[in-house]
Order: C-alpha cells, then structure tokens, then sequence
C-alpha cells in the first residue's frame, strides 16, 4: 500500500493513529457532524446506552450528554451551527435539544421506535422515520401542531433525509427501496429497489450526491435524478460510507471491524485500517475533510486523519533530526 | 520502516459527575440568552450594563439572605408522588441542588440528619413556617 498518495512531501510513511473516544457502554449506531461554525464543528454519536453524546468535532473532546430518552438511541443529528440537536430513540420519541446547553426541548411521540432524524437547513423543520414506516415532518416554531406524514414505504424506514435544497427527501427502508419524495405534494418521485436492505445512506448537498451501501457495496446516485453514478465493492460487507467534502475519496467500514478508503476517481482501494474491536456501524467525514469518525459495535467512536501525518486536531508531525515538517494542503 | 503519528494528548472523556455542556466555555457564553434583555442587545451601553449587574447583584443577595433566613426553621418539602416531608432547613449547596436538613420527618421514621437532593431543572416546593404555627391546609403542586 501505498501511503503517499495524498501529500506529505516526506519520504517517511506514516502509520495512522486513530484517536479513540470513550464513553460510550453499547454499540455507537449513528453519528453526525454539524457544519463548521465560529467555534469549530461538532460531532453527535448516536449510542444504545440511550445517552447521545456531544464532542468537539476535530478533537474529539466530551462537551456533553444529552440525558432524556429512556431507550436506544438509533440516531442523531446536528443542525447546521450546532446550536441544536435531535435524537431518535427506542422509546418511541424523537427529541429536540439545546446543543449549547444540552437541555432537552421538544419530544415528539411516535408509535413505534424511531430510528432517523434531520433539520433543514434553517432548522425550521424536522424529518422523522422509524419502525411505523412513516415519514413526518414537524414544523419547530409550531411543535404542537401534527406533522405532515408521508407514508408509502412497506417496511420500518432507516433514515429520512431532506434533499434538494429541502424541496424533496429522500428515504431507505428495510422494504429494499430508497425513495425520493416531493415535499409539497408527499407523492414519490422517483425509487430505487435493490435485491437487499440498504444498510446506509448519505446526502451531499454540494454536488447533489447520494452515496448508498448494501451488501459489499458502496454506490454513489445523482441524488435528483437517482441515477447511477458508479458503484465500488470493498472486500467485506459494509454498513456505512462516507464520501470525501473534495469528492476525491470516500471511507467505508462494515462487519470485518477495518475501515477502507478508497480513491473515488479510480476506485481504487488505497488504504485500510484496524482499530475497531466490532463492527463498523457508522463513517463520516468532517465538513472540512481533514478527518473522519466511525462508531463501532465496540463501544467507541475514533478519529483517522485524512492526510496521515498532518498536523491537525490532536495530531503532531514531529519529525527527529532536521528536517522540518513540509506537509502541505491539498 | 513507519512510524506511528504522534497524538499530543487523548480526547477528554466524560465527566462522570455531570452532564457536561460547561456553561463557562466560550461557545455557552456567547450564544446563550439571559433572561436579563440588556445583557444580549446593549453591551456597548456601559450604563445599561451597570443597572443590570446592580439588579443582578441585588438578587443574588436578596437569595443568599433568604437562604440565611431560612436556616433552622421548619421547612416542608413537596417532592415527587406527593410526597411531602417536613425538616429543619440546615442549609443548601452553591447549585440550589442538595439541601442538608435536620429532624426530617419521613413516612418510615425521622431521620436526625439527611441531604435532601433536588433533581435538575425540576422545581422542588417548599414552604417555611413557624414550628409554633403551621399551615392547616397543604399547597398542592397541581
């Protein structure tokens, strides 16, 4: 392998060394990252402890727990500025929180256990699904109101995401379909059926790209039109993926606990990493790419650097001799 | 031959004393609201920061005062499942969150000394009087 793909300007290879976030006493299911804000950007963990945890995104650093649900909690999900927060749980409740005081804001009953949240981009709205197969959409500034339900999947929904600038939204069920809704009308606009249960799915609104797993594979759509851009299988089956800010690599993990990073242009395997003592559940990539986390079943989440050997967050490039570090961006 | 990336220090773990979200940090200060409107708006208006830091300070005195004033008498608590015990006020900690108590008066006997725990963010009644003269009928929580 061939660890100078990306630039250091230094002949020596680097070994990459995770920083591991403990905490957590169950798998960690789900994490999130909130957009880059005046005070850095933060990272959300979803854990079935029932105690989402807030950290300092390129540190890792605890900043808090949000203590409320009395079940697992299946997802979580920040706003843009990391002011607020929203957790989906076992319990059969969505909460909103205040992710600067981590008091809880808002809880929204379900009739089955929830499993996806996410705010627009203005935070005025939530989408909810879960285990009832129903999408919702509640309004925040009118949270008694009932939301607007869209239904039509046919088995418990895994994630719910808004897309399209919040125009449309895009679902994965269990039913082996990811659907792409219009938001006014409730009506489908387009679906994809696959021969297994999507595991994952992520949206980039920059670029308008879909990245989807299921079995070994890793598969980026045009996420308006839903039309296949290429797919990439990985030599193990994966649960989660997440595509590089520059779209120039993507990460994945899955059952064989390793996380693989892969060059997006070529497709190339470059890189895979031991860490994790289970499997991977979940991957994602800081809004400023420098680093991505993952959530195991193992309990922990763990930071890798993008760059190996750059000197970001908690990491060093300290060098013996006199040779002076010449890591450059990208 | 490689060699590891060297990691200043770990990521701080939890607290396990607290919740965590420090309301001294830099981030908490900044975004959140008081309840005090001149502290979010008028910063640049130096006299109606110094009315509001006097009024500040007259409360927290007027608490703390409260608090002296309460000490040894009877007190009684409202607590949860409407349960309501009577006690002699002793004192509370800086947080308002325990309160050290004598002569506490429980359904399964007295208790000479106790801590009282109020659970965060949720209201706990209480409602002082005289020993010589106590209330006739209860207030209730509803």
């Amino acid at each position: 392998l061939d660890f100078h793909r990306s630039p250091p300007k230094v002949s020596m290879a680097m070994r990459q060394t995770p920083l591991t976030c403990s905490g957590h006493t169950r798998p960690v299911v789900d994490l999130a990252f909130s957009g880059i804000t005046p005070y850095g950007y933060f990272l959300i963990s979803a854990c079935k402890d029932g105690k989402p945890m807030l950290r300092q995104g390129d540190t890792g650093d605890w900043i808090g727990t949000f203590l409320g649900h009395k079940g697992a909690v299946w997802g979580a999900t920040l706003n843009n500025e990391a002011t607020k927060a929203a957790t989906a749980a076992a319990d059969f409740t969505a909460k909103v929180w205040d992710a600067v005081t981590g008091d809880e804001v808002l809880t929204l009953a379900h009739k089955h256990i929830v499993k996806s949240v996410n705010f627009t981009q203005d935070s005025s709205c939530l989408l909810t699904g879960g285990n009832d197969k129903i999408i919702r959409i509640y309004d925040l500034n009118k949270p008694e109101a009932e939301p607007q339900e869209i239904t039509g999947h046919t088995s418990a929904i895994k994630k719910a995401l808004w897309c399209n600038n919040d125009t449309q939204i895009l679902s994965a069920a269990d039913d082996k379909t990811v659907r792409l809704w219009d938001r006014n009308s409730t009506e489908v606009v387009k679906q994809l059926s696959f021969d297994m249960s999507v595991s994952s799915m992520e949206y980039i609104p920059d670029g308008e790209v879909l990245v989807i797993t299921y079995g070994k594979t890793i598969a980026f759509y045009n996420a308006l039109s839903l039309d296949m851009i290429k797919t990439v299988d990985a030599p193990a089956s994966i649960h989660s993926a997440s595509l590089h800010p520059d779209k120039d690599f993507f990460v994945a993990g899955g059952d064989d606990f390793k996380l693989y990073k892969f060059d997006y242009g070529t497709k190339e395997e470059l890189e895979s990493y031991k860490g994790h003592f289970g499997p991977v559940h979940c991957v994602r990539f800081s809004p400023d790419g420098e680093l991505y986390a993952s959530g195991s079943e193992d309990g922990t989440l763990r930071l890798w650097q993008t760059a190996v050997g750059k000197t970001y967050g908690l990491w060093k490039c300290v060098l013996p001799g006199e040779f002076s570090c010449l890591m450059t961006n990208n | 031959m490689s060699t590891l990336v060297t990691v200043l220090r770990l990521p701080r773990g939890p607290d396990p004393n607290g919740r965590g979200f420090d309301p001294n940090s830099t981030r908490f200060v900044a975004l959140c609201p008081t309840t005090i409107s001149a502290s979010t708006e008028t910063w640049t208006d130096s006299v109606e920061v110094g009315e509001e830091q006097r009024a500040r300070s007259a409360l927290r005195e007027s608490f703390l005062r409260t608090l002296i004033a309460m000490t040894n008498k009877q007190v009684q608590f409202h607590m949860y499942e409407r349960v309501e015990v009577e006690a002699k006020f002793g004192a509370s900690d800086i947080d308002v969150l325990n309160f050290q108590v004598s002569e506490l008066q429980t359904p399964i006997g007295v208790q000479k000394e106790a801590l009282l725990r109020a659970k965060h963010r949720k209201m706990l009644l209480m409602t002082v009087y005289d020993a010589d003269d106590p209330p006739i009928e209860l207030p209730t929580d509803d």
